[in-house]
């Protein structure tokens, strides 16, 4: 096999006395694309900083070309043509499309000034190859997650990168944003440009990597090139053990009892379709489509965050001025996309932010009990296997998907009655998400309904007792027992939309 | 979109602000015959030009996410060691004035290198380096003193046309500049950047230290010709020249709609609502009314502001 671009040897890093990776062999390879997996916590983000410069090795060395190489920040491994779409985002809301996919590399006159014209021609020239199509000029405020993320990845690729890394870049697109996403990888690994790719859904790396290499508990566990792979041999290297199924049996349609959440005639803002939706205790329903579809906004309509014209009633009872408190207050809670905006405090502890949360059960004698937050954190971080060195550690320590579990733990912490969820599993794990389908359906049995909003279509698939697929605002068709089928869901949600990738508001 | 309103990110607060400054304009012509006169017109421009500079110090500052509470004693200090060495010949004021500058700029970048890299609050390392350099003034003098060229004195006072004076064309050209600056050079890309977001700036490969020091440096540079002028308008050097300036540089830059939390806003809104609350005081005096009520109208003023770019923000 060729030799590496770029390499790291022996890497081992330590946060305090926590040993995150250990010796760590890791080769990119032009023209390869490594797909690089493990649990949530298992050390792939850090070991993709540890190469770029912005975590310093405990041990180990950087090679570049061969050559032993020291980044003393991501400014020299990106001189070095070492592009990265980091897992958090690196898009900046203040600035816009094009001072963001430049920044650091804005075309200068012969003075040094910010060449405005040409930045703007560049970055419309950029978004028109990778066919991303967005106003230059657009703050990075008013666009979608999903948006964001593609200025992100054209960000990375504003100058001739030799090596791309790609931590989670899917984890916000849709189904067809992600095809595009997938050619123009294609692409760029037929040019010869070495990729690592790192998704926590296993059918994307099997789509697209040439290679893989999985880490578990600071090791590698197992690597080689993908032919050699299945899917049952990923997730035994990850997790250590046979997965059982995915998805837990569904407890079929609840036709019986009377609706906890009725939607009728429900507009959201600058939406010119209406809904009506009867949500009954025990099912679990999907809201499908593409992204811009309107699922989100839907959402958030209900939940009180976001305008809508139209009527919503709980258990009957007529619900009007809607606000996230009152929503709440009434057991109903939602999980939204973003995670900053989910009131994640991210340099508190993970204790902490139990309390944040929590303060109704807790704050009965006025004060906070901390020991009490402790505990219920303590149990949360158990079920759900959050990779955690002690509660009191800051949330941001923690890895993507550890930050995502303990987000829905804390949702499950007020016993809701109805739960609208958007994109719960991004950027979990298997073995975990696994758990959380099983809670879930729990709580369905128990008598929670639920929304669940998913890009994922295997996991509308997997979950849903019923599926509404939805289309410019307006629910387009049900689905319902068997007929619950990727194709089935793709062909109505894409039906009547041209080619090409447009993301849009969602 | 024209590239000028892109330049001035021109926003509906600006136009608010232009509002407010018609209205109380108006009621100025009304309250007294006096109001629109060259003499009233020249006197209200001197009085905002000290603050016109510190508030656009501050705006940078503040868009970078942080803030700069030095000002009281750096006005003070820079204030008194430049009236002892101005001298009465030119040569002594040039070599006076470019020495000024440069300490006002090092004490800046020495502030910003203090943030940068203890990563410590800047609320408290500037508190800190103000009082320090205010301590500093008193010991070299306890009552205004030194002197400044006649010359120098008599541009201060020059007016052109009887209602220009020097001082606002020199404001409006700070303005220009430092709004230059922010749009057409990577150091305000990088003001922006770090002000919404220095996480993210920083693995962008934005240099967040440098930017920080530089930042902090042209806070002190403005600062140094703030307190030059008013050597000039003064005629003396005066430890306390700069008391109650740490905070009045914040509130036209809040008013106009920066945010406090930085990435957002510019200098246009500072340079409107420094304006707004010249014009504001001046009016006030000719209704005759106390200035402590001044204090609270502009307290209330702050507020409103404040309160309408939140909603602004929530819709
Ligand atoms: N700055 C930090 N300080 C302390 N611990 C950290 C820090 N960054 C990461 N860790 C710890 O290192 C471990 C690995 O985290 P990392 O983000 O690399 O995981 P990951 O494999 O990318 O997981 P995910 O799939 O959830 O993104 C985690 O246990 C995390 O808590
Ligand atoms: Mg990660």
């Amino acid at each position: 096999m060729a030799d590496p671009v770029l390499a790291a040897r022996g890497m081992t890093k330590l946060f305090g006395s926590n040993e995150v990776l250990r010796n760590i062999d890791f080769e990119v390879i032009a023209g390869r694309n490594i797909a690089l997996c493990g649990e949530n916590g298992a050390g792939k983000s850090t070991l993709i900083k540890l190469m770029t410069g912005i975590y310093t090795p405990s041990a180990g060395h950087v090679l570049l070309d061969g050559e032993p190489v020291i980044f003393a920040g991501p400014k020299e491994a990106i001189a070095a043509g070492i592009a990265v779409v980091h897992q958090e985002f690196s898009t900046i809301s203040a600035l816009t499309v094009a001072e963001n996919v430049f920044l650091e590399k804005e075309p200068r006159d012969r003075l040094g000034l910010v060449d405005r014209r040409r930045l703007r021609r560049d970055c419309a020239d950029l978004l028109q190859q990778l066919g991303i199509d967005l106003d230059p000029d657009t703050p990075l405020e008013r666009l979608s997650v999903a948006e964001a993320q593609m200025v992100e990845i054209a960000k990375a690729l504003r100058s001739r990168a030799r090596v791309l890394i790609l931590d989670e870049p899917t984890a916000v697109l849709s189904h067809r944003e992600i095809d595009h996403l997938f050619r123009i990888l294609r692409d760029l690994r037929n040019q010869g440009m070495g990729l690592v790719y790192v998704s926590h859904r296993l059918d994307e790396i099997f789509e697209v990597c040439t290679d893989i290499c999985v880490l578990k508990d600071g090791d590698v566990t197992s690597a080689g090139p993908i032919e050699d792979y299945d899917h049952d041999r990923v997730v035994a290297a990850m997790v250590g053990r046979r997965l059982g199924e995915l998805f837990p049996p569904k407890s079929g349609p609840a036709t019986g009892a009377a609706p906890v959440l009725s939607l009728r005639d429900l507009k959201v803002e600058g939406s010119a379709a209406s809904v009506d939706l009867d949500l009954r205790p025990g099912e679990i329903v999907g809201l499908s489509g593409l992204v811009g579809s309107g699922r989100t906004e839907l959402a958030l309509a209900i939940f009180g965050a976001a305008r809508g014209a139209g009527t919503v009633a709980l258990s009957g009872a007529n619900y009007r001025k809607r606000t996230p408190g009152r929503s709440l207050a009434g057991g109903l809670a939602m999980l939204t996309e973003d995670r900053k905006a989910n009131g994640l405090f991210p340099d508190a502890s993970v204790a902490w932010n139990f309390a944040a949360s929590t303060l109704g059960k807790g704050a009965r004698a006025l004060a906070l009990s901390p020991r009490d937050e402790e505990e219920r954190s303590r149990s949360v971080v158990e079920r759900f296997s959050v990779v955690v060195d002690h509660v009191g550690q800051p949330i941001s320590a923690l890895s993507g998907g550890n930050q995502q579990k303990v987000l829905i733990g804390r949702l499950l912490e007020n016993a809701p009655k109805i739960l609208l969820l958007d994109e719960p599993t991004r950027g979990v794990d298997v073995a975990t998400k696994a758990e959380i389908y099983r809670t879930l359906r729990r709580l369905a049995r128990d008598g929670v309904a639920i929304l669940v909003i998913s890009s994922e279509l295997i996991e509308v698939v997997g979950l849903c007792d019923r599926v509404h697929v939805m289309r410019d605002g307006a629910f387009v068709a049900e689905l319902l027992g068997d007929a619950i089928t990727e194709d089935g869901i793709m062909a109505v949600a894409a039906a009547a939309t041209g080619g090409g990738m447009r993301p849009s508001h969602d | 979109m024209t590239d000028f309103a892109r330049a001035v990110r021109f926003q509906t607060v600006h136009l608010a602000i232009i509002g407010l400054i018609a209205a109380i304009f108006m009621v100025g012509v009304f309250a007294s015959d006096r109001f629109v006169t060259v003499l009233n017109i020249a006197n209200v421009q001197d009085q905002l030009v000290a603050l016109a500079l510190v508030a656009l110090a501050q705006t940078v500052v503040i868009l970078s996410g942080g803030i700069d509470l030095s000002f009281a004693g750096l006005l003070g200090l820079l204030s008194v060691l430049f009236a002892t060495f101005a001298g009465s010949d030119p040569a002594t004021f040039a070599a006076a004035y470019v020495g000024i500058l440069v300490l006002g700029t090092a004490i800046g970048a020495i502030t910003g290198g203090i943030v940068a890299f203890s990563g410590i609050h800047p609320l408290i390392v500037t508190l800190a380096t103000s009082t320090i350099m205010a301590g500093a003034a008193l010991l070299h003098t306890k009552q205004p003193s030194g002197s400044v060229p006649i010359f120098f004195e008599d541009i201060v006072y020059a007016r052109f046309f009887d209602f220009l004076p020097w001082g606002t064309l020199f404001v409006i050209a700070a303005y220009l500049l430092v709004g230059f600056v922010l749009w057409r050079t990577r150091f305000g890309i990088r003001v922006y950047a770090i002000g919404d977001d220095e996480r993210a700036a920083t693995i962008s490969g934005v240099p967040v230290r440098l930017t920080k020091v530089l930042i902090y440096a042209l806070s002190g540079f403005i600062v140094a010709l703030a307190a030059i002028y008013l050597v000039g308008r003064f005629g003396v050097g005066d430890p306390r020249a700069g008391i109650g300036f740490d905070l009045r540089s914040i509130t036209p830059v809040i008013v106009g709609g920066t945010l406090l939390a930085g990435g957002r806003g510019g200098v246009l809104g500072t340079f409107l609502a420094v304006i707004l609350l010249a014009l504001l005081a001046n009016v006030l005096n000719f209704l005759n009314v106390s200035n402590f009520y001044l204090w609270i109208v502009e307290g209330v003023i702050i507020v409103v502001a404040v309160s309408l770019f939140v909603v602004r923000a929530r819709s």
